[in-house]
């Protein structure tokens, strides 16, 4: 690098004694009447009146300190001097520069947390959203590949499926669907349904999910503060105890008792719909990726088989899934799942779906991380409240758009 | 460039910052120069936080993938040849040194915000760049490899004599290219696995969803090893060329060639 000139003014002192030989004085004093008004301004003291005190003053001082002094020297001195002052304002405008960087850090490690991350960069995830959702519109279909490419997913997660459901028990339930109580599979009180398990544990291989640190893996540990009481008083609130026993807590969605809806097995919607098959490619959040045949109906056929009601005349902006123990919970943009790789899942490669995979119906969109792929739908709810989600609540971004 | 021209400019007075009423004396054997723009150090010194906590926040992210790599062997990134692996990014003891386990949320949710900054003062000094015509000091030349080896050898006591050169050597100007270009692969292969869905011509462009990390990882590194000669570089050119990307101006002996004098010539 180009450093030709570390000690400037000891140099070219030197340099000015070995070659230069004294001059008369009144170029001195000339040339010492800048760099004389040059350190004036420099002191910030006020200019003065005549101009002629302030070279008397400076050739003074000068001719005191150096006798045989030269006009390089001084120009040479003047030079260096208009440096350390432009040297002196930059490095205090670099610190300030500093600092304010500094308590923006302080300031997102010490303002308040929203959902376990610092306040603004939640808000940003928003923004980021927005950002998305207005210019890529999440319209784009994604790649889809060859059968031969596609393996069995990785099991990682099986947060309200870890009870083997008895398949005689499940039912799907809808809320928000528009005439509903016009339709046969209408109930009063969907909540009402009560799921059958098994006893037993499941054979299936559980998988290692690397997101929640296994010696913070209970809900009092993991919890931030606060919600753990928040899920308490919302146990109170809906009567419907125990939901929400992993790490995250009850959702803040989940139905309060005495909530209408619709009530249907597979066979009252699935066969009325068509059948797809697609090779894509899932992406977790945690970096892993893998191709992956699903076979299942598209979303958009379901929700033209169930239209949501209005809500202030218009569509509801969101819908909310979780899993009939209500332990996992997924919300998302109903837009989104208009989106025609978007399926309700009922096999994976060939095979129908397995207890961890989401036996008997999960999502599948190519729009989104693995985390909000919900497996076994309990409910779908469309709604215009921002659905609550599992790992949002734990510090993951709601809308998680790919 | 016409060097009549710059030598009369070199020894005009620095205009930056004098008025009519203090003209810079004539005789000095230095002069200030003005080295780097207002708008080119502000971009310069806001990439060092950023790109801290980029690279900070990339490896708590990263690490959620690599501690799976002994289950699932999927691409964890590794120096070695087939079933030889001479490293892997990264050893335990590096995680557990840093604290980097379990904070995969605080570096997504930085990574996310800090990417804007980190795109709009690329973006920034790109534009800046090439409307100032600061682009010419900067983009290698002809002559810059041939320059840059010799330079090398110089810097490595291995040979003499430096080729002249105004504002940066040939080494130079090939490294900030560089740096500019990996800054720009770090930003399109980010969005390609940002969005690899709405993006995915970008993300097949770079090879797929996996290459796309792959490059993003090794430019990461690659900017790593550029920050790693930047700082022993700028050590030994000592406190006149670090304060210059402070202040602006360096002190320069007047004979030197002066890239401001290249930047009148421009115009």
């Amino acid at each position: 690098m180009s450093d030709e000139w570390p000690e400037a003014h000891g140099e070219a002192s030197q340099r000015v004694e070995e070659t230069l030989p004294p001059q008369d004085e009144k170029p001195v004093a000339q040339s010492a009447s800048s760099a004389g008004e040059d350190e004036a301004v420099q002191n910030n003291e006020a200019q003065p009146a005549d101009p002629q005190e302030a070279n008397d003053v400076l050739r003074h001082t000068l001719e005191s300190e150096r006798p045989a002094i030269s006009e390089q020297t001084l120009a040479d001195a003047a030079v260096l001097a208009t440096s350390r002052r432009r040297t002196r304002r930059a490095f205090v405008g670099f610190g300030a520069a500093a600092a304010a960087a500094y308590s923006f850090r302080r300031y997102l490690k010490d303002a308040p947390f929203d959902q376990m991350i610092p306040g603004l960069l939640h808000k940003n995830y928003a923004w980021n959203a927005d950002v998305s959702r207005e210019i890529l519109r999440d319209h784009a279909l994604a790649p889809t590949y060859p059968r031969s490419k596609a393996k069995t997913l990785r099991v990682n997660g099986v947060f309200g499926l870890k009870k083997q459901l008895k398949p005689e028990s499940y039912r799907l339930q809808i809320v928000g669907a528009r005439d509903a109580e016009r339709s046969p599979f209408y109930v009063r009180d969907v909540t009402a349904w009560q799921y059958e398990y098994e006893v037993g544990t499941s054979p299936e291989d559980q998988g290692h999910d690397t997101k929640t640190d296994p010696s913070k893996m209970s809900s009092t540990k993991m919890a931030p503060d606060g919600m753990q009481q928040k899920t308490e008083e919302d146990e109170n609130r809906t009567g419907r105890k125990p939901r929400g026993l992993e790490e995250a807590g009850e959702s803040h969605s989940t139905l309060l008792p005495g909530t209408p809806g619709l009530l249907l097995q597979l066979e009252d919607f699935l066969p009325r719909l068509q059948r797809h098959e697609l090779v894509l490619q899932f992406k977790c959040i945690e970096g892993w990726s893998q191709i992956v045949q699903w076979a299942g109906v598209r979303f958009a056929d379901f929700l033209e088989m169930f239209p949501p009601a209005p809500i202030d005349g218009k569509e509801p902006r969101y819908v909310y899934m979780e899993t009939p123990d209500g332990d996992y919970y997924v919300g998302y943009d109903l837009d989104n799942l208009r989106h025609p790789q978007a399926l309700l899942v009922t096999e994976m490669m060939g095979a129908p779906l397995t207890q961890f995979h989401g036996a008997p119906l999960r999502l599948y969109t190519p729009t989104k991380y693995g985390y909000k792929q919900i497996k076994r739908i309990g409910l779908v709810a469309y709604t215009n409240e921002k659905p609550d989600d599992y790992w949002t609540r734990l510090g993951y971004d709601w809308y998680a758009g790919l | 460039m016409n060097s009549e021209a710059a030598v009369s400019a070199m020894r005009e007075p620095d205009r930056a910052n004098t008025t009519a009423a203090q003209p810079q004396p004539m005789a000095a054997s230095i002069r200030l120069e003005r080295k780097h723009p207002l708008a080119i150090r502000w971009m310069h010194w806001v990439n060092f936080p950023v790109l801290f906590t980029m690279i900070w926040s990339g490896i708590l992210i990263y690490w959620n993938d690599s501690d799976n790599a002994y289950r699932y062997p999927h691409r964890v990134y590794r120096i070695g040849l087939g079933k030889i692996t001479v490293f892997r990014f990264f050893p335990d003891w590096f995680y557990k040194w840093l604290h980097v386990p379990y904070h995969v949320t605080m570096g997504l949710s930085y990574h996310f915000f800090f990417m804007w900054i980190f795109a709009i003062n690329g973006v920034a000094w790109v534009l800046y760049t090439w409307l100032s015509g600061e682009w010419r000091l900067i983009l290698p030349q002809r002559r810059s490899l041939r320059d840059a080896i010799q330079v090398t050898l110089v810097d490595l006591h291995l040979r003499k004599g430096l080729p002249s050169q105004t504002k940066y050597n040939g080494a130079q100007r090939i490294a900030y290219t560089s740096c500019a270009l990996m800054g720009a692969l770090m930003l399109l292969t980010g969005l390609a696995i940002y969005k690899p869905t709405q993006l995915h011509l970008l993300t097949s462009l770079f090879g797929g969803y996996e290459m796309a990390r792959w490059i993003h990882f090794w430019t990461t590194m690659g900017l790593l090893g550029f920050f790693l000669v930047h700082i022993v570089q700028v050590v030994l050119a000592g406190w006149n060329n670090f304060r210059a990307m402070v202040s602006g101006y360096e002190v320069q002996r007047v004979e030197a060639a002066s890239a401001e004098a290249e930047r009148r010539s421009w115009q």
